[in-house]
């Protein structure tokens, strides 16, 4: 087990205080968005539980009264980049597929067409439809939707957590969300949803 | 009631902000009161928050019991191994 003492320096009862009020609490936040991210259980618990050690590790450089969960997801979010990004899975669905190919890569070009869907449509479509659609999404598409849509984070947070400008969060939200309706009717339509 | 929105990307841009809890109260108060005259805004509108309510409801997962029960039992582990190593070398 790697420990680093030097990082630690506040007293231990206060950094185990710091640690289960502010960061326990948003374990199940973690995990949902490690679980996304990864595709993988296993690689999901692996991924929060080094977060959690690594937020605990650099616990000093928290300031308490701060915005806890968007330390942790920012921490994640660089833990996920780093050591698990080229080993997550791919998506859940082959119908989904597709998904990856319309991504032309350009955050900043508008959709190239509107998506024929309804709010209807959604909501007849189960639950594992709507998984599948997420996570066949790019990764970083599908991270700023389960960012804002999720955890609701605002726009300035998000620009925080994964280190890009607030425009680029605006515009690659709004891309995130045309891909995924685009894809969402591309699915309604071949299995027959009204 | 409007059929068709000479301005539907600005709108559509306008009703995720709004839902995304970005908009101004003025820029929200004057969309809701122009959706009531204009069908695909109010489309829109539903469809954005339907998206938002699916992917709530759907893409939520605990943190299993193991894993936190895992995390506690290295965090002690660490703080006990501090508190012998810290003595030792100051």
């Amino acid at each position: 087990m790697e420990i680093d003492t030097q990082t630690v320096s506040m007293p231990q009862s206060d950094a185990q205080a710091v640690f289960e009020k502010e960061f326990m609490p948003h374990l199940d936040a973690m995990y949902n968005f490690a679980l996304r991210l990864t595709n993988d259980e296993d690689d999901a618990q692996d991924l929060v539980q080094d977060t959690c050690m690594k937020a605990f590790r650099f616990i000093d450089s928290f300031e308490p009264g701060t915005y806890a969960k968007a330390w942790l997801f920012r921490i994640l979010k660089n833990n996920f980049i780093n050591d698990y990004r080229k080993k997550s899975r791919g998506p859940a669905k082959v119908e989904f597929e597709w998904v990856e190919q319309s991504f032309s890569g350009d955050e900043d070009q508008e959709p190239a067409s509107h998506a024929d869907l309804h709010a209807e449509t959604v909501n007849e479509m189960l639950g594992d439809e709507i998984t599948a659609a997420i996570q066949a999404l790019p990764v970083d598409f599908r991270m700023i939707i389960i960012l804002c849509d999720l955890e609701e984070f605002s726009y300035e947070e998000m620009a925080r957590i994964l280190d890009i400008p607030i425009g680029t969060v605006r515009s690659r939200l709004h891309r995130a969300r045309a891909i995924l309706k685009e894809s969402l009717a591309g699915y309604a339509k071949s299995k027959g949803y009204h | 009631m409007k059929k068709t929105c000479t301005h539907q990307p600005d709108c559509l841009k306008l009703i995720q902000r709004i839902l995304d809890r970005e908009a101004t109260p003025e820029e929200e108060a004057a969309f809701l009161a122009n959706k009531e005259q204009c069908l695909p805004c109010q489309e829109g509108y539903e469809l954005e928050q339907s998206l938002r309510k699916a992917i709530k409801s759907s893409c939520s997962s605990k943190c299993p019991e193991a894993l936190f029960a895992r995390i506690k039992a290295k965090l002690f582990v660490v703080l006990i191994l501090i508190s012998i190593l810290i003595p030792l070398f100051c």
